[in-house]
């Protein structure tokens, strides 16, 4: 239990909140505000991610046009996405949306010459010859630590600049789609998600308003893509699961979807509980192997969701009087 | 009310339009024109075709064939959305509304024009929060009208059945429409604020130009508000009229009632 002592695990906890964390703010503004259920929310982090990757490896772009380019070419998908199945209800957008992310991900696995397939970005062709690694990520994160060494010395963690990098910008997006989720265009949107007809009698264009908040999400989605790429410089196309989309919906089932502030603690819960598994060493989980245990953090996530849609259906931060409005 | 109210020029002219839902043919060539501020009630037995008419009118359904005008201009193709905006403004049988959003936010949605409606908007806070002010006083205004301003920032969920009529009515009013089509305002409330309707209605049709369509099942209901009658079964217009007329015409009694009401 040792392991829980040490600011290492917290600052990786945290690093895992904040990249999750800005990812559920895409499912955020989509379903609790928008009521749009998008299962295929990871397609925009893969394709952020690997736009980056390849930017930066084949054409040698510096890291942070390569992301900028990644979180636009993320937000051009999820107009892709409104266009052409943003018509469909509420449950057949849904699985239409898990097909979409599914797309992503095979795209990624059957262009070998691009993305590298099955081997990751590693095999992503690079003008040196060499396997495609970037060590940009590390430039930019090992640039910071080096700053905070004589401060705080061995804790100057590549894990604690990632931290320092991701949370301004986690806090920074929860201020501004909480001020946009105070607007009068996200009045209408609340209402569009009760009912359509409702809005559109009145004048308002139910599908722009729709197709803007996935184009949101999804610009989230990338947002979350570029620090994932950051993070772990090396990505695979098994990063990009569906399980991947259900740990943000996990977040936001946590959080209450319709309360934007309160992510943040479900997301250092989330962290926690990912992070966490593996260390659980006492009896009877330590019959199990450390791998073995990691896989216990998708039934100990399940088990609170389960526990939370009997006892709190609003979330930790929601309204139950919303839940309960017939 | 007294028919010489009624103004000359047309304000919605519809054209043999017909709708076809596979073998169901719920409108069958209606053709009607209404005049500028008037008062119209459409009576007719269940599945008579009456929603389905406002369906089309308000472009929730397009029409199979057929020509719709409004002021002019052909709506018969155009988005829902657009037709509201042109002006003519639906509300909905059971009276939707917004059940998570409180009663002051019902209506304030519905305002037209709001700047704070477009993305572009979150960039120009003071032109959206003065225009928000404007809007909240636009609804208190309009929740006064109809008694529910103690409910304004509740939850329209928590109201009952006949106060969602009253807030559905005024929210639709907050569109700013010219011609209101209201569908069975009257069903499911009791007398006493079918009275309050009624003395709503009446009192905005003096205040501000506005054309009424409305759909009941109940003549009686409509007999004095109304300045015209149009009766439908099976999907035509099997009658058109002053309500005095209508109440008289056998055909009328005969095909829509079953048989003489037992008071005449």
């Amino acid at each position: 239990m040792e392991a829980f002592l040490q600011p290492g695990f917290w600052v990786f906890v945290l690093a895992l909140a904040g990249m999750y964390g800005i990812f559920s703010l895409g499912l955020q503004i989509q379903y609790g505000v928008g009521g749009i259920m998008n299962f295929g929310h990871v397609g925009m982090m893969a394709v952020s991610g690997y736009t980056i990757a390849v930017l930066v490896i084949t054409y040698q772009w510096s890291f942070w046009w390569a992301a900028l380019v990644g979180v636009i070419l993320a937000a051009l998908l999820g107009a892709l996405l409104g266009l052409t199945t943003l018509r469909l209800s509420g449950d057949y957008f849904a699985i239409a949306s898990i097909a979409f992310a599914e797309i992503v991900r095979y795209w990624i696995l059957n262009t070998d010459s691009v993305t590298g397939g099955t081997q990751g970005s590693l095999a992503i062709p690079s003008p040196n010859g060499f396997g495609g690694y970037t060590d940009q990520p590390d430039v930019i994160l090992n640039w910071i630590s080096d700053r905070l060494y004589p401060i705080i010395g061995e804790e100057a963690s590549r894990d604690l600049s990632m931290v320092l990098v991701v949370w301004p910008f986690f806090l920074l997006f929860i201020w501004i789609s909480s001020r946009l989720q105070k607007t009068s265009w996200a009045r209408v949107l609340r209402a569009t998600r009760e009912d359509d007809d409702v809005p559109r009698s009145l004048g308002k264009n139910v599908f722009r308003f729709r197709l803007q908040t996935l184009i949101i999400g999804s610009v989230f989605g990338g947002i979350a893509g570029v620090f994932w790429a950051l993070q772990f410089a090396l990505l695979a196309p098994e990063d990009f699961l569906r399980i991947v989309t259900f740990y943000g919906w996990m977040i936001l089932i946590l959080a209450g979807s319709t309360r934007v502030k309160g992510l943040f603690v479900a997301a250092i819960f989330f962290g926690f509980l990912y992070g966490a598994t593996r260390f659980l060493e006492f009896w009877p989980l330590s019959l199990l192997s450390s791998p073995e245990r990691a896989y216990l953090r998708v039934f100990l996530i399940g088990f609170v969701i389960v526990l939370l849609m009997v006892k709190r259906p609003q979330g930790l931060f929601g309204k139950r009087q919303e839940m309960v409005l017939e | 009310m007294e028919n010489s109210k009624a103004a000359d020029s047309v304000i919605l002219d519809v054209r043999n339009i017909s709708v076809n839902f596979g073998g169901v043919k719920p409108v069958q060539d209606v053709s009607f024109t209404i005049n500028e501020n008037t008062f119209t009630s459409v009576i007719g037995p269940n599945g008579a075709g009456k929603t389905s008419l406002f369906n089309l009118l308000s472009g929730m359904n397009k029409v199979s064939s057929g020509e719709i005008f409004f002021n002019g201009e052909a709506i018969q193709s155009i988005h829902a959305h657009k037709i509201a905006q042109k002006g003519l403004v639906r509300t909905f049988q059971g009276a939707k509304i917004i059940r998570r959003l409180t009663v002051a936010e019902n209506l304030m949605m519905a305002v037209k024009g709001n700047p704070g409606d477009n993305l572009l908007g979150f960039f120009t806070p003071r032109a959206r929060k003065a225009f928000e002010v404007k809007a909240r006083e636009e609804a208190m205004r309009r929740l006064d009208q109809v008694g529910l301003t103690k409910f304004a920032d509740e939850y329209a969920g928590i109201l009952s059945g006949g106060q969602r009529k009253l807030l559905d009515l005024s929210r639709a009013l907050m569109a700013d429409p010219t011609m209101l089509l209201l569908d069975e305002p009257f069903a499911g409330v009791n007398p006493t604020l079918v009275e309050k309707l009624l003395t709503v209605l009446a009192a905005l049709r003096k205040e501000q130009s506005i054309t009424f369509l409305l759909i009941e099942h109940d003549l009686e209901t409509v007999m004095n508000i109304s300045d015209r009658v149009i009766v439908m079964a099976e999907g035509k217009i099997i009658a058109d009229g002053l309500p005095n007329s209508i109440y008289e015409n056998d055909l009328v009694i005969d095909a829509y009632l079953g048989s003489r009401r037992k008071d005449s």
